[in-house]
């Protein structure tokens, strides 16, 4: 409870520190999908009861709670099932800083049936439509680092 | 439930972008004297204390610390819940079931988002599920809402405008309402000419940063009898989870709206939605989304609802009553959300909501909580039994 006696002229500090952040992840069952990455492969494990693929791995299906121990290479092509664009800067997780993102992010539903975001190299939103056919480009073997950024972007299949 | 329960008293602070003249036990306290006051009853009454706030979003680690001691509820029995967009709704939840063990008597539930002073950690953080699988493509709710909105038009075959007729319906329910944040007097050119935050998203169309609280008591049926002469009753209450939204790369119609209310909806014997329910509080953040939570809630067909809210169909006085305090996109103090969704909901249930008061006899509302890409809770009360 704050008495008449007890308000103040409001003041506003700002806290503001170079920071560094550390972050160990263990990864576990994912590990096999960094691997992948690294490979220029899609690893995904198949749920053997609905059939889901899943990326990020999961050790059991999250609907049917079965053990999932197939793996299946998801192949580089994929369909469109989400877009959005940035239309303003946004943090960039890895560095806290604010920067203008040019390219469109879509969610991608593998030829494998798991779903992937990822960056899209057409700019032209118009022609972002669900079920545009788009195939993965990979940044060259020694730069990847196991992330799915491994994949630079996604490109439209030109049919 | 074990035994019947009711709100007996709700309060919330007028919604503000900024409350730099106050800190955040401050704010806090402003909506627990508000509750004690709706119920007519001291902190002497109190005997069991649920709180909640999305952390993330304050920018502080155990608020709780300090809050407690600001509205007098130290040494009482109680713990603090935190879950994302529904922390309010899982709050609400537990305070329920806590009211309902005949335990306790007079059970308070206090919710609170203040996010003037931590909003810098919120966008940090982002959807901060996992460093690894998010680190790398700026995720966020707006992100989660643009990917439904490019989804929900490419469903129901509706324009980017019908995302703004939402919108000004939105606004023009706030405007009534006195504890709404933002009241814009807004037309569809404004909402149209407004920059795009995440394309198809665009300024207007999503809910603001806010401070605020919301608060409420809740008793077991023979002590709600005894403080208030207008309880509202908890006829239901059910919380569900998504199983896979980990990255936004998940189906971007996948909620578990539909299947909550569904349940709810079986358990309390409603056929008819928009017959058995008057009035629909209900988590939308964006304005695409109001348009879809009304198809999962089932006052309409799939992919159709942006047709009735073209017709005019939607508002306080119209045949939907669907969030007549002007909903999320008008206010949004997160972890307090669901919480101010429920006293709306109570608020109509009791005929006090005022201005933004339906104009016919509110036996039943419905009220939700969302948050992540999909996890929602939602809570039916009702006018008697």
């Amino acid at each position: 409870m704050t008495t008449e006696e007890q308000k103040q002229e409001p003041e506003l500090l700002l806290y503001q520190y170079p920071r560094t952040a550390h972050y160990w992840h263990a990864l576990g069952y994912q590990s096999a999908v960094i691997e992948g990455f690294k490979q220029g492969r899609i690893l995904a494990n198949k749920c053997p009861k609905c059939g889901r693929a899943m990326v990020p791995a999961r050790t059991v299906c999250p609907e049917c709670y079965v053990e999932a121990t197939e793996w299946v290479d998801q192949g580089q092509r994929g369909k469109l099932v989400a877009a959005f664009k940035l239309g303003y800067p946004f943090y960039d997780r890895r560095t806290g800083e604010a920067k203008i993102w040019d390219k469109p992010i879509v969610a991608v539903e593998l030829e494998g049936g798991a779903r992937l975001d990822g960056w899209c190299s057409e700019t032209d939103l118009e022609k972002l439509k669900p079920g545009l056919l788009l195939e993965a480009v990979w940044r060259p073997p020694e730069e990847r680092i196991g992330a799915f950024d491994d994949i630079l972007h996604w490109k439209p299949v030109e049919e | 439930m074990a035994e019947r329960i009711a709100i007996t008293g709700v309060g919330q602070t007028h919604h503000k972008s900024k409350r730099t003249d106050v800190n955040t036990p401050e704010l806090v306290t402003e909506a627990v004297e508000a509750a004690l006051e709706d119920a007519q009853l001291t902190m002497k009454d109190i005997d069991f204390v649920v709180l909640t706030s999305f952390e993330m979003a304050d920018g502080q680690y155990l608020p709780d610390l300090w809050v407690v001691p600001e509205f007098g509820g130290v040494g009482k029995p109680g713990f603090k819940i935190q879950n994302a967009g529904t922390s309010g709704g899982v709050a609400a939840g537990a305070a329920f079931s806590y009211a309902a063990s005949g335990m306790f008597k007079n059970v308070l539930c206090v919710s609170w988002q203040k996010m003037d002073e931590g909003k810098g950690a919120f966008g940090r953080g982002g959807g901060g599920l996992s460093e690894y699988w998010q680190s790398q493509i700026p995720f966020s709710p707006i992100t989660n809402f643009a990917r439904r909105a490019f989804a929900y038009i490419h469903n129901s075959g509706c324009t980017e405008e019908h995302f703004g007729i939402t919108r000004v319906k939105q606004d023009q329910c706030a405007m009534k309402n006195p504890y709404a944040q933002l009241k814009l007097g807004l037309t569809l050119e404004k909402v149209m000419e407004s920059a795009v935050l995440v394309w198809p998203i665009r300024f207007l169309h999503m809910c603001p940063s806010t401070c605020g609280a919301g608060v409420f008591i809740v008793s077991p049926e023979k002590q709600a009898k005894k403080v208030t002469k207008k309880p509202v009753w908890v006829e239901d209450w059910f919380c569900v989870h998504v199983g896979g939204a980990f990255t936004m790369a998940e189906d971007p119609t996948l909620s578990t709206l539909r299947y909550g209310c569904q349940t709810v909806y079986k358990r309390c014997g409603i056929t008819n939605p928009l017959k058995d329910i008057q009035a629909f509080e209900i988590y939308e953040p964006a304005s695409p989304a109001e348009l879809r939570w009304m198809e999962e809630v089932g006052v309409c067909e799939d992919w159709t609802a942006w047709k009735l809210m073209e017709e005019g169909k939607v508002g306080i006085d119209k045949e939907i009553p669907f969030n007549p305090s002007g909903g999320v996109t008008a206010t949004n103090p997160i972890g307090a959300t669901p919480v101010i969704r429920i006293i709306e909901a109570a608020l109509q249930i009791r005929g006090d909501a005022g201005e933004h008061q339906v104009p016919h006899t509110v036996n039943r509302a419905l009220a939700t909580g969302y948050g992540g890409q999909g996890e929602n809770v939602i809570i039916l009360l009702r006018k008697s039994y």
